[in-house]
């Protein structure tokens, strides 16, 4: 529906490097990447802020990159939200309608419907400088999807939200996509964010994009190092991969489920590494002995460092923790299957 | 000890601030009471004077004129300088800001030049333009020097209205055009007002580049300022100090206006809140 061919641009410091993307219809797309990547640039080259250097945008197989802002049909809301200070919170949700010459009952029918929703009535009167952060979020939602666009940009909508508002706005963003239906990319540098929302993300960096795939894809299987910390990976290690052992460190082996030969990468889950003061007698391949390091109480679970020649994370319940007595300088030994080492 | 100075204060210091400021803001004072103390007891008597009158007629309506040509004018430039990036644009903004740095004398010298005997002067007065001692030249004159500084206001005016907004509003179907006068337009409407009324006084008060493009010519290119000028050099002391009084009541209202307004939408927002 929506796809980016070779769109090169560079702006100040930030630059966009050939970026291929396409987005389809309805599909929720997440960008993911930290800061200062220039993951806001690619909303506005989409939104026709600013042309692109290089690279073509095509909308249903129309070529857009040449229209004006006003002829996409392409709503932008930003981190800020970017709110017009001299209108009331009812004038800046109807400020698109106001524009196209739509009847005065037809504009209160949207404004009804629109305010529902997002459960935003009883702010029409007020001007945007007295809401809180969520309130002028949801404003600047309702003022973005009431002209019914074809795409909607988000530019990371939750991040200006105290931790529980965004629990509750994420949730809201699920619903409204669930019934508008309305295709959608939003920009953050979290992913646990782009893991509730995203139907796919594409993953940033240095202005390039390096992954693309539904958010199990990324997690999984991450395409590089980078992506496998940014996605909040952990143990993540490399080698040399030779018939499904892979050689991580002097004399630490490593057996995986894999085809690959040569130098690899791979990701262990904390949660799939069992613990024990003795060698364990199953069926996973990797047993590796090791002192345990240090130890962090994270509430109900236990975080643990073990220096196993590498350094392996685990994590543990409590009530194991306490069973076991771990303390930190014991010897112990990780065990994990071959099948919980993801190669990449 | 003294409850009233903070802690870490040198009280020789602030002694010198305070010796500053008082000698500075007496010295304004006395120098512009005695203007008014001599002028205003007259000022009903002055202001029948069918020359004072004539000079404010001149005046309001030459000031006026060349406000409104100032803003026609300084909007769309000083707008266009602040959004748009062109190559060039430094040489431009300093271009522009000529007539700010001229003394205002050597302005009218420029001007006298140029509407004099040029081919642009003698083209401009064989279709009817005289600016060379007459009264449309004083709105010349006015614009020449108040445009550059109207634009410099309006400038700042511009550069605290957040770009992306016009853009928002385009995403939500403005065009260019529509979005800077249902947008940026309104925001600016502050800096706007003040732009106009700071300009429009200083227009009211403009001396010297008149003086070298129409001369000083009782009932002809006699302004407030200039008929103060002709005035006090014929001794007519009560009419050049009515004359001065205007002057020192229009400025000082319309610096109280400017100051009310200020010239950003900064305060725009911080009025809204209270609502």
């Amino acid at each position: 529906m929506l796809e980016l061919k070779g769109i090169n641009k560079q702006l100040g410091d930030f630059r966009l490097k050939d970026i291929n993307l396409e987005i389809n219809e309805g599909e929720y797309f997440v960008i993911l990447g930290p800061t200062g990547t220039g993951k806001t640039v690619i909303l506005e080259v989409i939104a026709g802020m600013y042309r692109p250097d290089s690279g073509e945008i095509y909308f249903k197989n129309q070529k857009i990159s040449s229209l004006y802002p006003e002829q996409r049909g392409i709503s932008f809301v930003y981190q800020d939200y970017a709110l017009f200070p001299h209108l009331s919170v009812e004038e800046n949700i109807i400020f698109g309608l106001k524009v196209q010459n739509i009847s005065q009952e037809s504009i209160k029918k949207s404004l009804q419907d629109m305010v529902t929703l997002l459960g935003i009535e009883h702010l029409l009167q007020r001007y945007p400088t007295t809401l809180s952060g969520g309130e002028q979020q949801r404003v600047a939602i309702a003022r973005a999807l009431i002209t019914s666009p074809q795409i909607l940009l988000l530019d990371e909508p939750l991040s200006a939200l105290d931790p529980r508002t965004r629990q509750v706005f994420q949730e809201e963003l699920q619903n409204i996509h669930a019934m508008l239906g309305t295709t959608t990319i939003h920009i953050t540098h979290d992913f646990s964010e782009a893991l509730a929302l995203g139907d796919r993300i594409a993953v940033l960096q240095d202005g390039a994009i390096v992954q693309v795939g539904t958010p199990a894809e990324v997690f999984h299987h991450p395409s590089s190092c980078f992506v496998a910390e940014f996605v909040g990976a952990e143990n993540i290690l490399s080698g040399q991969c030779t018939d499904g052992v892979i050689k991580v460190g002097p004399g630490v082996d490593i057996h995986a489920v894999s085809p690959e030969q040569g130098e690899v990468n791979l990701t262990i889950r904390p949660e799939d590494i069992i613990i024990s003061h003795q060698p364990l007698t199953c069926s996973a391949q990797n047993s590796l002995p090791g002192t345990l390091l240090k130890m962090y109480n994270q509430g109900p679970l236990f975080r643990i460092t073990i220096d196993s020649g590498v350094i392996l994370t685990a994590l543990l319940s409590k009530q194991a923790v306490e069973e076991m007595a771990l303390r930190p300088g014991q010897k112990v030994w990780a065990t994990f299957k071959a099948s919980a080492v993801h190669v990449f | 000890m003294t409850k009233t100075r903070a802690p870490g204060q040198n009280i020789f210091f602030i002694a010198l601030v305070a010796v500053a400021i008082a000698f500075l803001a007496g010295f304004i004072i006395s120098a512009i009471s005695l203007v008014l103390l001599k002028g205003l007891p007259g000022l009903a008597s002055s202001l029948a004077s069918p020359e004072i009158q004539f000079a404010m007629k001149l005046s309001l309506s030459t000031s006026i004129i060349s406000t409104l040509l100032c803003f026609a004018f300084a909007l769309p430039a000083a707008y266009g300088l602040v959004r748009f990036d062109f190559p060039g644009k430094g040489v431009v903004n300093a271009v522009l800001n000529i007539p700010i740095a001229l003394p205002p004398v050597v302005s009218g010298v420029a001007l006298l030049l140029l509407f004099g005997t040029t081919a642009l002067g003698n083209e401009l007065a064989a279709r009817g333009l005289k600016f060379v001692f007459t009264p449309q030249g004083i709105v010349v004159a006015q614009f020449f020097v108040n445009a550059p500084y109207m634009m410099t206001v309006l400038r700042s005016t511009f550069k605290d209205i957040d770009p992306r907004l016009e853009f928002v509003a385009r995403t939500l179907g403005c065009s260019q055009l529509q979005s800077f006068l249902r947008v940026t337009l309104p925001l600016a409407r502050n800096g706007l007002i003040a732009a106009s009324v700071i300009t429009w006084a200083r227009a009211l008060g403009e001396f010297g580049a008149v003086l070298m493009l129409c001369g000083a010519t009782r009932f002809k290119t006699e302004v407030l300022p200039i008929s103060l000028f002709l005035n006090m050099s014929t001794g007519e002391l009560d009419l050049a100090m009515a004359a001065a009084s205007i002057l020192i009541i229009i400025s000082l209202t319309s610096l109280f206006v400017f100051e009310l307004l200020g010239a950003s939408y900064k305060q725009f927002e911080i009025s809204r809140v209270e609502i």
